[in-house]
């Protein structure tokens, strides 16, 4: 195993990672910008160095500061978290070139999958389904009409996208030149990559995912799989496993899918297939993840393996030390994303200081945070600051827990969805599993905040009432007689 | 003396009808009996018991307002002048300003285009997110203070409404 370990990312992540290294006695390495210099992450670690860049997400993109920090540390290893440089080919591939292990796969890999027409074409070699399709290789024109003959709905979607950028849903021949051409823009604008393709669409799709490990030998395991179903913006918010309302047979379709595909790429690291299932049961390969994924500790729960372990062992060289037979998924774990938005103005982001923080308490909980109390929440970064995940032996006691903690934690000074997490939790569709990744805005309406009763309203008002200055001076200091009067309206 | 409170956009006026032996309050002429245990620090937590009903709260103040949470839900509590001030300042909705730093992704509408409130003017990015600026009023486009890709901080000025008839 490794001595020393850089995680160059931040937030959360950064520290779920430090945290496993730490446990293995492994020297640990944070990275910074300015702006989180009093951040968590920095301090868990044992060592950090500073990166300099004058927009704040620059300094987590820099390849040559990373490495650079890298070096000076004298890192064995490099974890790179997820987003930012985690599915970089030429990071990883300066990283192994400056002799530092990249806790990954190779960067030829990592490009095979980050090409949206290439591991398709890849998916399909290895037997794993598609939904029909067809790729931007002309002009507009043909592309629309090649697009048109799949027939609608479809989805447009950039090559070298993801998070939803560049992505629409067109239903008519007449709006799909349009939206090809948008579509491109916004594809060029994110990625610097232009090219885009045209999916059948599928109406009211589930998105089920696999979680995988493999050995970069050609081995690979599944630790089953995840639903992702409840999205805002083509953004997860709420992740479980298992799925709800899958059959056993085609679960375990789906798993050996991801398997077989992991294995034709001899996928090394953990990683993640993504797929659209359909109400019809058929399935569809979306893309896949190679890195942790936001939502992994759902699997670490129900399979008590810790992936970030597997990901430092494998790495090493130590290979896979589970076989598919000793992999187990035992109870129910839910994931809620706690978000600095505004859920009732369509999500819009929100930034400000955390005056307080409290996090649950409960025992079948897990609370990954990377924010501390005071610390600002700018717009530099992602929205997301912390997830809570809860375990039960069932999914509705995995629900109850995670309502549970949820009212349990105390976030107050920026605008964040934790009620409205508890909403979607204690929606009777989502407890009956009819999940769908239109879920929140077909349930918009009974998803808004339920109206307060008067008696609530008066407790928020003298609530608020009482740590008002001049009101509690009134209330508390006013002395007697005047005190026993009451009644000062004047 | 009475005190004014915004909650979810309305104004409520909490008033104090007696002190002892128990907290009497008065909101929009309603009477509530108060009792409460705990930390009364700025920030914290209570129990709070309003007419034999007991919550739970947590509470920060800031200069903008309280932050609580109150049996289980969180809330913003405004005080009267901060109502006051953000009236103001928002120049009763003629000048549309960034809440938060970011990027312009495109300019909807052009200057001396008549709108309607809700109406998508401009589209912006900020923390990876495009958001749709929308006509707070109905009225017509007056300037447009940023073009397409130009960055602005939080308050910068992005569209000035006019009156239809200018």
């Amino acid at each position: 195993m490794f001595s020393s370990l850089l995680i160059a990312n931040r937030g959360e992540i950064a520290c779920r990672v430090m945290r496993t290294a730490q446990r293995l006695g492994i020297r640990t390495i944070a990275v910074f910008h300015h702006e989180d210099r009093a951040a968590p992450h920095v301090a868990l670690a044992d060592e950090a160095v500073e990166l300099i860049a004058e927009v704040p997400t620059a300094a987590y993109l820099d390849i040559e500061q990373l490495v650079a920090a890298a070096r000076a540390t004298g890192a064995e290893a490099l974890h790179p978290g997820y987003g930012f440089l985690a599915e970089n080919a030429g990071f990883a591939d300066a990283v192994e070139k400056a002799g530092v292990v990249f806790v990954g796969p190779s960067a030829d890999v990592i490009e095979l999958m980050g090409d949206k027409i290439k591991s398709r074409e890849f998916a399909a070699e290895a037997g794993v389904p598609l939904a029909p399709s067809v790729t931007q290789t002309g002009d507009t024109d043909s592309f629309v009409a090649a697009a048109a003959e799949i027939g609608f709905p479809l989805l447009i979607k950039a090559a070298a996208g993801g998070g939803g950028k560049g992505m629409s849903i067109v239903r008519s021949v007449d709006q799909l030149a349009d939206a090809a051409v948008t579509a491109a823009s916004e594809a060029e604008r994110y990625f610097a990559d232009g090219r885009i393709y045209a999916e059948r669409y599928i109406e009211q799709p589930r998105h089920i995912e696999v979680q995988v490990l493999g050995d970069g030998q050609g081995k690979a395991v599944h630790l089953f799989e995840r639903e992702c179903s409840v999205q805002r913006r083509f953004q997860k918010i709420i992740e479980e496993s298992p799925a709800t309302n899958l059959d056993t047979e085609l679960r375990d379709r789906i798993c050996a899918a991801a398997v077989a595909l992991s294995a034709r790429a001899k996928y090394r690291n953990a990683g993640t297939v993504e797929f659209v299932l359909a109400p019809d049961g058929e399935f569809y390969f979306l893309e896949m993840n190679t890195r942790l994924q936001v939502e992994h500790p759902v699997t670490e729960m129900v399979t008590g393996i810790d992936l970030v372990e597997e990901q430092l062992l494998i790495a090493a060289g130590a290979g896979l030390r589970v076989d598919q037979n000793e992999i187990t998924q035992t109870g129910h774990a839910i994931e809620c994303r706690i978000c600095c938005e505004e859920p009732d103005k369509d999500f819009r982001p929100a930034t400000g200081a955390v005056r307080m923080l409290q996090e649950p308490s409960s025992e079948n909980s897990r609370f990954d945070c990377g924010v501390r109390q005071g610390q600002t929440i700018s717009a530099s970064f992602d929205s997301m600051i912390a997830k809570l995940i809860c375990f039960g032996d069932t999914r509705d006691q995995a629900i109850e827990e995670s309502l549970e903690a949820l009212g349990e934690l105390v976030l107050l000074g920026v605008a964040n969805n934790a009620d409205y997490l508890s909403q979607v939790l204690a929606h009777p569709a989502f407890a009956a599993g009819e999940l769908h990744t239109g879920f929140v805005v077909d349930h918009a309406d009974s998803l808004a905040p339920a109206p307060l009763a008067d008696l609530d309203k008066a407790a928020v008002l003298i609530a608020a009432a009482l740590g008002d200055e001049q009101f509690s001076r009134l209330v508390y200091e006013t002395p007697e007689p005047y005190a026993s009067i009451g009644h000062w309206r004047n | 003396m009475a005190f004014k409170f915004k909650l979810n956009g309305q104004e409520h006026v909490l008033g104090i009808k007696a002190r002892r032996p128990e907290l009497v309050a008065t909101i929009d002429d309603k009477s509530y009996q108060v009792a409460e245990a705990g930390d009364l620090g700025d920030g914290g937590s209570l129990i709070l018991n309003v007419d034999g009903q007991a919550y739970g709260v947590w509470r920060v103040a800031t200069e903008h307002g309280i932050h609580l949470k109150v049996g289980g839900r969180s809330f913003f509590v405004e005080h009267e002048d901060e109502i006051t001030a953000a009236q103001l300042d928002s120049g009763a909705g003629d000048i549309v300003r960034a809440d938060m730093p970011g990027v312009v992704v495109s300019v909807i509408a052009a200057p001396a285009t008549p709108v309607t409130a809700g109406q998508a003017v401009m589209v912006i990015e900020s923390m990876k997110m495009q958001i749709t600026i929308a006509a707070p009023r109905d009225g017509q486009i007056g300037e447009i203070h940023v073009s397409q890709n130009d960055t602005f901080d939080k308050g910068d000025d992005l569209i000035t409404m006019r009156p239809l008839e200018d």
